[in-house]
């Protein structure tokens, strides 16, 4: 599987966050594995440190493993100033986990991000590549509700 | 030449050359800036931002170590604002800062810290967070520890790594006040780290420190730091042995000096524990009943030279031989050499080399005038084009490879890379050229065409200074002729479109140097290799410049020392012939010696040696610092050989498997209990230092020498020290004749050095060759077929090599924990292709058979090998690779074929 989502790209350095984030895609836990790492820099001809330095740098790449469906709540200053807090804590009841944890179905994990430009609308959230905004706690439940029922179907 | 420059710096007016950077430039001048992030051996970085100074008509405070010193710069170092500045940023890092010491390292910080004032409490503004920060420590890597609480992130270690070794294994995680350093996946001990060190040794603040010896050693006590040159390989690097309380307990580079310019490999750095391990020889021993007994020296010498004289009497003076060692100070193996001339009275003296370089020395000499490399070492970090071929400098010459990565990563020049095996340098390469195991000369004719064809030959080097001319070269034009890049892909493997790329970019190159090593020579078509690359550089005239030339790196670290000093069957120190009247003549002058007590004719080689032994013709044997057991070729041959001899000497520092079969066991001095000198490969004379004192009653090689002749009745000279011998060798041997132990004091000095006032020579044949004539020489050869080739009973080629945590028989090597963590297993590579084909597992024992013995190891599953070729290291005496080679030899230097073995591989 990894080697073959390694060859869709050439093997130059200029590649490695595109293939990092496709390794990371394609993880039912939504993580870089160490072999993941180990094989992209052989692929790139790389040290490990530097491609775990990368891995580790960038808030979007994660090296535990993660549920299926990140949530990112922006925490810059705008949804700071509009509760942004209050919507953590829901989240955090709901879910039955802290920040930076993922809930004992696998499903979701939740972490924090810098701004997700969506300040006119905030306090605002991702869930993977989708952006909720408005948010308040019954919109959080229904969401949430919404993506677990996908899951059972 | 570079300019000189003047700037002002605190009203001070200093001089500067063009280009250098600002704050070398102050510390140049002792004007003591602070700084933590910088250091001259790399780029730099701008992270401590201490360094900071006033630039007149510049704004701001500007990080001196990022400015180029400019004519007439007025510069402001010290007042009070940079001083409260300084104070404000080194104040703000202690807080993240654990500042416990223990004083097992320098602390550079902590300096600052004192000197700043704020080691006491009350001149500080912030308090200490570095327990909320928790901080995690490293401690998984064999040799060093890492602890994230006391870095100050100035990247040092990264950059020292990166730009100094080449190696970028370490990089950074995390963002800001949480980030610190890391190797692999934050586990230093799984990481690429190969352990050289460089990063503890640059490390300024005791983040980065090493494990060795870290409880015992106490900088804050009193230490004695000695000078001396690395005993392991040939690059001659440069250490400072830190010694307390008898004893070695670190081993830093030397900075600033040739030819390591303070970096060192694993070896180097933590390779010494050796010396003192409990299993040393103290005493000499001899051999009572089938056991060894310990016995004083006078009853030890005085037996042996019974026995010499015995031997000597009743079968003639050419019934003793001796072996000189690699391993041991020219001055050691001149005495030796003298010995074995004066007293056995023979030229039965030989070493290691024929094992190695016989080959390379041979054709060079013959084509060239001189055996040695014609380049510096570091000229590689100049050159443009680097051909390494059979030569895995990685891991046999760590420090050489730094300075060919350096051209290759940072200055852009290609290495083209020859070698059937992979080898870590093929990362680096442009073009890696895979022929199959014993194809080299015909390769070399298909480049050789490719070059002529393309008309990239150089005229007027051929005409001025090739012997011969042009009519020479057509007769190497006819004989390649039919090299054709189809007839040659044939013959090699290699794809035509590489080799003769690889050909048409050397003869363009501006500064191309070749490297050569064991697996060009260690064959039975070892010479004919070397004239076939001297040919191709000849008609290219790629040689006799800075950065162009040929340099066969040597694998011991005195390999270069005991040639040039004389120990061999063929010429005297100085590489003058032994079947020169004349020079016999001169010498036996310099010795006070009747001429015709000089032997006159050739003496036997190395494996001559054992051959002789097995024919009954040599009867007795000094062995000094060499262990054949291991390293010879054909080994069941040699110990029949060994065993037949009816006296023998072995003087070494530990039990060996030679010294089994001693009758006599001498114990010697290591290197850091002898004074002296080595040649190493840039032929370098290099000053060898007493650090701690030999344990027992071991005595140095040279003395022992001394001793015997003594009590033969032949005393060999009345030395009171070594440099006594070394003032001999320089009388004896014209390319020493300028270098005294005063003029090494500081660096080593590049032979020839003829007189005192000759600054010695980084670069040969600039003018000329060393040849009669002064002309270089072509040898026009051709491709033969291997005589031993794979077939159904040996499917297999073996190939054998090194690795860098061993070293030659693994006697010094094995014994430093440091380097057996690191590697401690024979094993076997296969393609993985041939180990599903034969059915073995990953790590099984399998059992590999040649003509001439068989083994047993693991076999390791890698695609660094070819199909149908394998692998093995010969350091283990437990897998003694050479039961399996054969001791048929090249005709023309002696050296037998180490790097193919037709084997069978089968599971046990
Ligand atoms: S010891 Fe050498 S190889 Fe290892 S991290 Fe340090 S500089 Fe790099
Ligand atoms: S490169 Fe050679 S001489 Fe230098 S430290 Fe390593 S073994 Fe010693
Ligand atoms: S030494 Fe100049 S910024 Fe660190
Ligand atoms: S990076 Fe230099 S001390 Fe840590």
């Amino acid at each position: 599987m990894i080697q073959e989502t390694l060859k869709t790209f050439k093997p130059e350095q200029q590649n490695l966050l595109q293939i990092l984030h496709a390794l990371q895609d394609q993880h039912p836990q939504n993580y870089l594995t160490e072999q993941a790492l180990e094989e992209t820099a052989r692929y790139l001809k790389l040290t490990k440190s530097s491609v775990f330095g990368v891995a580790r740098y960038y808030s979007m790449f994660s090296t535990t493993p993660r549920g299926r469906y990140i949530i990112r709540i922006c925490a810059s200053p705008v949804c700071e100033l509009l509760k942004v807090n209050t919507v953590i804590a829901h989240l955090e009841q709901i879910l039955a986990i802290k920040t930076g944890e993922t809930s004992s179905d696998g499903l979701f994990t939740l972490e924090l991000s810098e701004c997700l430009g969506q300040c006119q609308e905030a306090p605002s959230m991702m869930i993977n590549d989708k952006v909720y905004n408005n948010l308040d706690a019954n919109r959080i439940k229904t969401i949430i509700n919404e993506y677990k029922q996908k899951n059972h179907d | 030449m570079q300019k000189t420059i003047k700037l002002t710096i605190d009203n001070k007016v200093v001089k500067a050359t063009e280009g250098e950077n600002l704050l070398q430039v102050a510390k140049n001048n002792n004007i003591a800036i602070p700084n933590l992030c910088y250091h001259k051996k790399f780029s730099p970085t701008g992270a401590c931002r201490l360094c900071i100074v006033k630039i007149k008509d510049q704004n701001g405070l500007i990080a001196s170590c990022g400015v180029t010193a400019k004519e007439g710069m007025i510069v402001t170092a010290f007042d009070e604002e940079l001083e409260e500045a300084r104070k404000y940023l080194l104040d703000y890092l202690l807080s993240e800062h654990d500042e416990t010491y223990d004083a097992t390292y320098t602390d550079e910080f902590r300096e600052l810290i004192f000197r700043y004032g704020l080691d006491k409490k009350e001149n500080r503004y912030f308090p200490s967070i570095v327990k909320e920060l928790a901080y995690p420590k490293d401690e998984t890597s064999p040799i060093l520890s890492y602890d994230a609480a006391k870095c100050i992130k100035c990247f040092r270690c990264i950059k020292a790594c990166d730009e100094v070794q080449g190696k970028n294994v370490l990089s950074f995680t995390n963002r800001g006040i949480h980030s610190y350093i890391i190797g692999g996946f934050d586990k230093w001990g799984e990481s690429e780290c190969d352990g050289c060190g460089e990063c503890i040794q640059l490390c300024p603040t005791g983040a980065i420190v090493e494990k060795p010896h870290r409880e015992e050693i106490q900088l804050n006590g009193d230490i004695k730091k000695v000078r001396t040159t690395c005993p392991y390989c040939g690059v001659g690097c440069q250490l400072e042995l830190f010694v307390q309380n008898g004893k070695i307990l670190r081993s830093n580079g030397v900075d600033d000096v040739s030819p390591n310019y303070g970096r060192l490999c694993v070896k180097g750095r933590f390779g010494y524990d050796y010396v003192q391990h409990h299993e040393r020889l103290t005493t000499p021993l001899i051999k009572k009943n089938g056991k060894f007994v310990e016995a004083s020296w006078d009853e030890a010498l005085d037996l042996i030279a019974q026995k010499f004289t015995e031997i000597r009497e009743k079968y003639g003076k050419k019934a003793l031989a001796g072996y000189a060692s690699a391993k041991t100070t020219n001055e050691d193996n001149y005495l030796f050499m003298k010995f074995i001339r004066l007293v056995f009275g023979n030229n039965n003296v030989d070493y290691c080399t024929r094992l190695c370089h016989a080959s390379t020395v041979t054709a060079m000499l013959r084509a060239l005038g001189d055996g040695a490399g014609s380049n510096s070492i570091e000229d590689y970090e100049h050159s443009d084009y680097i051909l390494v071929t059979g030569n895995n400098m990685i891991d046999t010459h760590p420090v050489t490879a730094t300075f060919v990565k350096y051209a290759v990563q940072r200055k852009g020049a290609k290495i083209v890379i020859i070698d059937p095996k992979w080898t870590p340098l093929v990362k680096d390469a442009y073009i890696w050229l895979q022929p199959k195991l014993g194809t080299d000369v015909a390769l070399l004719n298909g480049m050789i065409r490719e070059i002529i064809s393309n008309d990239l030959i150089d005229r007027s080097f051929i005409e001025k200074r090739v012997d011969g001319g042009m009519e020479a070269f057509e007769a190497l034009k006819e004989l390649t002729e039919k090299y054709t890049p189809e007839y040659t892909e044939k013959i090699t493997g290699v794809p035509a479109r590489l080799f003769t790329e690889a050909a048409r970019i050397y003869a363009t190159a501006k500064r191309p140097l070749i490297a050569t090593g064991m697996g060009f020579s260690q064959q039975v078509t070892g010479t004919h290799n070397v004239f076939a690359l001297i040919n191709m550089m000849l008609i290219t005239g790629q040689i006799g410049r800075v950065g162009a030339g040929l340099n066969p790196p040597r694998g011991q670290n005195n390999v270069q020392g005991v040639s040039d000093v004389g120990a061999s069957p063929f010429t005297y120190p100085g590489y003058i012939s032994v079947e020169d009247a004349n020079n016999r003549r001169k010498v036996a002058e310099i010795w006070g010696v009747p001429f015709e007590e000089l032997d006159g004719e050739k003496g036997l080689s190395t494996v001559e040696i054992m051959q002789a032994a097995y024919d009954g013709q040599v009867k007795g044997m000094y062995i000094m610092g060499e262990n054949p057991m291991i390293t010879d070729p054909n080994l069941n041959h040699t110990e029949e050989s060994i065993k037949k001899l009816e006296f023998l000497v072995v003087q070494d520092i530990f039990h060996t498997e030679t010294t089994p079969f001693a009758d006599v066991i001498l114990p010697a001095t290591a290197f850091a209990e002898s004074e002296g000198t080595y040649v190493n490969s840039d032929r370098r004379v290099l000053r060898v230092r007493k650090a701690v004192d030999p344990p027992g009653q071991a005595r140095q090689d040279w003395e022992i020498v001394a001793e015997i002749a003594r009590r033969m009745g032949k005393p060999l000279g009345n030395y009171k020290h070594e440099s006594d011998i070394w003032n001999e060798i320089a009388k004896t041997a014209p390319i020493f004749g300028g270098i005294s132990y005063d003029r090494l004091d500081h660096q080593g000095i590049q032979w020839p050095c003829p007189t005192p006032d000759h600054p010695g020579t980084a670069t040969l044949f600039t003018e000329k060759f060393n040849t009669p004539n002064g002309l270089g020489k072509l040898h026009p050869v051709d491709h033969v077929e291997q005589s031993e080739k794979a077939d159904i009973e040996y499917p297999f080629i073996l190939n054998t090599g090194r690795i860098l945590y061993q070293y030659h028989s693994s006697t010094m090597s094995r014994r430093n924990k440091s380097l057996t963590d690191f590697a401690n297993e024979a094993y076997l590579l296969m393609h993985p292709d041939d180990v599903d084909r034969c059915g073995f597992k990953e790590g099984q024992m399998v059992r590999i058979t040649s003509k001439r013995g068989e083994i047993a190891t693991v076999v390791r599953r890698s695609s660094e090998v070819l199909k149908g070729e394998l692998f093995m290291p010969f350091h283990y005496p437990e897998a003694p690779v050479n039961k399996l080679t054969r001791d048929e030899l090249d005709p023309y230097s002696k050296i037998a074929p180490f790097k193919i073995s037709a084997v069978r591989v089968e599971a046990l």
